[in-house]
């Protein structure tokens, strides 16, 4: 599950980029990977690809800003992701 | 200068006369034209813009169009109507709506709309898109609701993703951008400037569309914050009723202000906090100030950073080979 994370940022977000460009644990919004509109496009990938809802409240940069969290966010939902 | 709550004090009369100096040598020297064109929105920013430019070149060089359309809020066309009489100038009354209609800017919005909500019906529910409340009481990040507000009271939100939003948007846009082609006919016809009415908070936080009112010929009033806009617009004789409206966009039949729209806190502490982002006060100095956390002045900073950089393109010419 974190290479399809990955390899949403990267299709997505850095298509001028290197995959090991990606550091899991860079943060999206301070870096500018993700701006506000790009963060409606991750919610509807993570909706659509592991199947959960996300609720209004949970839409914050701890759960968000970077693969890490966003592998942390999906284990919370009940997702199974692979390790580092 | 220190920082503290009165950092945005301007003094009136000074900045008066040197915005006009500014729209005299832009507008005759310049563009060596006969007048400014001004839309007028009933708002606080096009009145004050209006205002300068009368005292800058007179009201018989300054011509004011008011542009309507169905989803405008009801008061915008009889404050701008009362402005333009204060101030003496000449009005063109322009109502958008059969442009906007043939365009399908309504029929587009409508798609959208019912795919989120079936029932809903344009000519008896009003829309508005907006933010999560005060990002300095939330950490929500920026994600657009739609919600319809039925004639009985009942509202229903429904979370935007990416594709409605970005058809709604374009749609909207339209309306900004069909009132730059008006003004540029006025300005042309006439052989006078577009005057620009963005000030500095909406211009650094890219709260303006792209050759709409975005599209002019000059910016005088771009330097200031909103919070001087108002103080400005006040010492100029901006008739109460302006002064006192909520900034608003007014593209949406719902009402909604700037600040749940787009800029998810009070002008008064926005700017403020735009001011101290932009001259790298410390961040020590911010919290005894304005007697904020860390926490909260960072998510500030953030949301404006992350706002500045996705609107980069909205203040420069576009990119290309030339040198």
């Amino acid at each position: 599950m974190r290479e399809k994370i990955r390899e949403f940022i990267l299709s997505r977000f850095m298509l001028d980029a290197k995959p090991e460009d990606l550091k899991d644990g860079i943060s999206f919004l301070e870096t500018g990977v993700i701006d506000s509109t790009g963060v409606v496009e991750l919610l509807a990938f993570l909706e659509a690809e592991f199947e959960i809802e996300v609720e209004d409240s949970e839409i914050v940069p701890e759960n968000l800003d970077s693969v890490d969290s966003l592998c942390r966010y999906l284990e919370s939902k009940g997702v199974t992701v692979s390790p580092p | 200068m220190d920082f503290s709550k009165k950092v945005l004090k301007i003094e009136t009369e000074a900045e008066a006369e040197r915005i006009s100096r500014f729209i005299r040598e832009q507008v005759l020297a310049r563009y060596k034209r006969k007048g400014v064109v001004v839309g007028i929105s009933g708002g606080v920013d096009s009145a004050l813009m209006a205002a300068l430019s009368v005292r800058a070149l007179g009201a018989e060089k300054v011509l004011g169009l008011i542009m309507p359309e169905k989803e405008s809020s009801p008061v915008s066309e009889p404050y701008g109507r009362e402005q333009a009489q204060a101030l003496g100038i000449q009005v063109e009354y322009i109502d958008l709506t059969p442009l906007l209609s043939a365009l399908g800017v309504y029929e587009k919005k409508t798609r959208v709309i019912r795919r989120l909500c079936g029932d809903y019906e344009p000519d008896r529910d009003k829309t508005k898109i907006s933010l999560p409340g005060n990002l300095l009481e939330r950490a929500e990040l920026n994600v657009f609701s739609l919600t319809v507000e039925k004639p009985d009271g009942t509202a229903h939100s429904f979370r935007l993703g990416p594709e409605d939003f970005r058809s709604i948007y374009a749609a909207q846009n339209i309306k900004t951008r069909m009132r730059m082609i008006q003004l540029y006919y006025h300005g042309e016809k006439n052989h006078y400037v577009v005057g620009g009415t963005t000030n500095r908070t909406e211009m650094e936080q890219g709260f303006f569309v792209k050759y709409g009112d975005g599209g002019v010929d000059i910016e005088p009033i771009a330097h200031l914050y909103k919070t001087q806009v108002l103080q400005l617009a006040r010492s100029m004789g901006v008739i109460e009723r302006i002064l006192k409206r909520r900034p608003s966009p007014d593209t949406w039949s719902g009402e909604v202000g700037d600040e749940e729209f787009y800029f998810r806190m009070p002008f008064e502490i926005l700017d403020l906090l735009l001011y101290a982002w932009n001259h790298g006060v410390a961040k020590d100095r911010i919290r005894e100030v304005l007697g904020l956390r860390d926490e909260q002045i960072d998510r500030a900073f953030r949301d404006f950073e992350s706002k500045s950089r996705a609107t980069w393109h909205l203040r420069c010419v576009a990119p290309s080979l030339m040198s």
